[in-house]
């Protein structure tokens, strides 16, 4: 059921006011980034709109300064409804459920442990990928990581907030073994897992059946990124668009969910002002 | 279980427990299981020369001048000399085997690096005894406690942080998570014999790999142990793979060292 968006957010000096919107039943969805879009992890606000929008619920996107300190976890992005509030692509998709909607109830046991474990796999490779880009990667730290993260703060925050998420981050490489792999042999990793998604979705418009799932919304989320985020290099972006099957995927999704959406709010348009579209 | 049966699972204790770390010891199985699988000839050596072995992890495949050191390397090489288990799987279930295995990673290993190395009574009573009778006597001091707290680390690293602030509501994560990986596990594998078919591949020996420790060390502390129990389908698989596969010893031009890694 689809709601239009009754208010737009109003931009003033790097705070956003925040508008709610309700739906019938008085549940209110809306989900709060950090100011700068993409400070921290740059694919999972694109994630948690996808799989929201398939799930046909009304979503406002806010940004926020604060919204690392805001949210339970400390992770951004999160959502907020009524009076809770709630991060993570995991609890959010139960939170969801326990609202009643769900993308994966049509699977059977066997299936759902299959979606499990693919969505396992995406956070395994492409987002240790994308961190390990972001900021393992000296040259994409210097020229871009450090200046987007600091960007919402003045000097020296800026520079001290970011050296201190990226040695935070580094350890976390070294904890599980990334930290000796050479950009190389991390590019090879993605274009693995790029090749076992390809070979899952096979000529199939989605990964189960003819409905989306969490898993799409996951991937969707991911592979959007890595293609639409402008880095250094194309490597990335390129292991990606090697498989064409993904690369359809990816705009089936952004036409189906995403575009109807953008002609009617406003509000959206600022909070996508760091993204371009696929289909240009 | 036999008298042989019992004996080929003690020596296959008996190798695995000798080895560096929960980790080593995982994936020492699965190359072991996966050797099998393939029929790569191949011999299991605990070699204990860590002041002169070279600063390598293990396990450590050497086939006649060639070193090879990392398990997905160690499988690429199997793979070319044409011991590949996974010969007859299409793409899809190609792809299937790196998704269960990324679920083995992430779900099962910091329960099992958990109980091995971080649960006191566990560490204390079994896994140090073991660890440390196997090394020269200065770094059976040091060592054992540095693997301690390196899994220790990486368990916090990868699963701490809000909203888990006390290692207690971690470790109480880490068992539900690893809980319902076997439960996925089990329900995947249904009633077949293998997770593709009637004959194993690449993915029954992962999985091989990070079961039959859980399944067959006796620790104090065995929750988890006692949840893979109640599916007997996952243990009838570790238990098929003991007896088919373990019960002989192979030679050949394989050999398949494990070294300590330095300090």
């Amino acid at each position: 059921m689809q709601l239009p968006l009754l208010f737009s957010a109003k931009k003033a000096h790097g705070s956003s006011t925040f508008a709610a919107l309700r739906c019938p039943n008085g549940s209110v969805f809306s989900i709060t980034f950090s100011q700068a879009r993409d400070r921290g992890r740059t694919s999972l606000p694109t994630i948690r709109e996808a799989f929201l929008q398939m799930c046909n619920l009304p979503v406002r996107v806010v940004c926020r300064a604060n919204a690392e300190y805001m949210s339970p976890s400390g992770k951004v992005p999160f959502i907020h409804v009524g009076n809770q509030v709630v991060s993570e692509l995991g609890p959010i998709v139960q939170f969801v459920k326990a609202k009643g909607h769900s993308l994966s109830d049509g699977l059977d046991e066997v299936q759902k442990a299959e979606m499990k474990a693919y969505m396992e796999l995406v956070n395994n490779m492409l987002l240790t990928a994308e961190l390990y880009l972001q900021w393992c990667d000296d040259v994409t730290v210097e020229e871009i990581t450090h200046p987007r993260y600091g960007s919402p703060y003045p000097w020296p925050l800026n520079r001290i907030l970011s050296y201190q998420k990226q040695w935070e981050i580094r350890r976390k490489m070294k904890a599980i073994g990334w930290a000796g792999k050479s950009l190389e042999q991390v590019l090879e990793d993605v274009d693995q897992c790029c090749q076992a998604l390809s070979q899952r979705l096979g000529t199939q418009p989605y990964f189960f059946n003819k409905q989306p799932t969490e898993l799409d919304a996951l991937v969707f989320g991911h592979l959007f990124t890595i293609l639409t985020t402008q880095l250094i290099t194309d490597e990335l972006s390129e292991k990606v668009k090697n498989y064409g099957n993904l690369t359809a995927f990816c705009r089936r999704i952004e036409q189906q969910y995403f575009e109807g959406h953008d002609k009617d709010s406003s509000a959206t348009a600022s909070a996508r002002c760091a993204k371009r579209s696929l289909l240009r | 279980p036999s008298a042989a049966d019992r004996n080929a699972q003690a020596c296959f204790l008996n190798c695995c427990l000798t080895l560096a770390c929960a980790n080593q010891i995982i994936f020492c199985n699965l190359l072991q299981a996966y050797a099998k699988f393939a029929g790569a000839p191949l011999i299991v050596n605990t070699i204990n020369n860590s002041w002169s072995s070279p600063k390598a992890d293990v396990p450590v495949l050497i086939s006649e001048d060639i070193v090879i050191s990392q398990p997905a390397k160690i499988l690429n090489f199997l793979r070319k000399q044409r011991y590949n288990a996974d010969y007859e799987l299409s793409a899809k279930q190609g792809a299937d085997t790196l998704a269960y295995i990324a679920l083995l990673e992430e779900k099962l290993l910091p329960a099992l690096l958990h109980t091995f190395w971080v649960e006191a009574e566990n560490y204390c009573s079994v896994t140090k005894p073991w660890f440390a009778s196997r090394i020269p006597f200065p770094l059976s001091l040091y060592l054992p406690g540095k693997m301690s707290r390196e899994a220790l680390n990486r368990i916090l690293l990868t699963r701490g942080g809000p909203p888990l602030y006390s290692l207690t509501e971690v470790e109480a994560q880490i068992y539900r998570d690893a809980k319902e990986c076997l439960n996925l596990l089990s329900k995947r594998l249904g009633t077949s014999q293998f997770f593709f078919g009637n004959t194993p591949t690449t993915l029954d020996a992962f999985v091989f790999g990070f079961l039959a420790p859980v399944y067959k060390v006796c620790f104090p502390r065995v929750q988890l142990q006692e949840h893979l129990k109640e599916l007997t389908n996952l243990c009838r698989f570790c238990d098929d793979i003991l007896t088919c596969y373990f019960k002989l010893t192979v030679t050949g031009k394989f050999y398949f060292s494990s070294t300590f890694s330095h300090v």
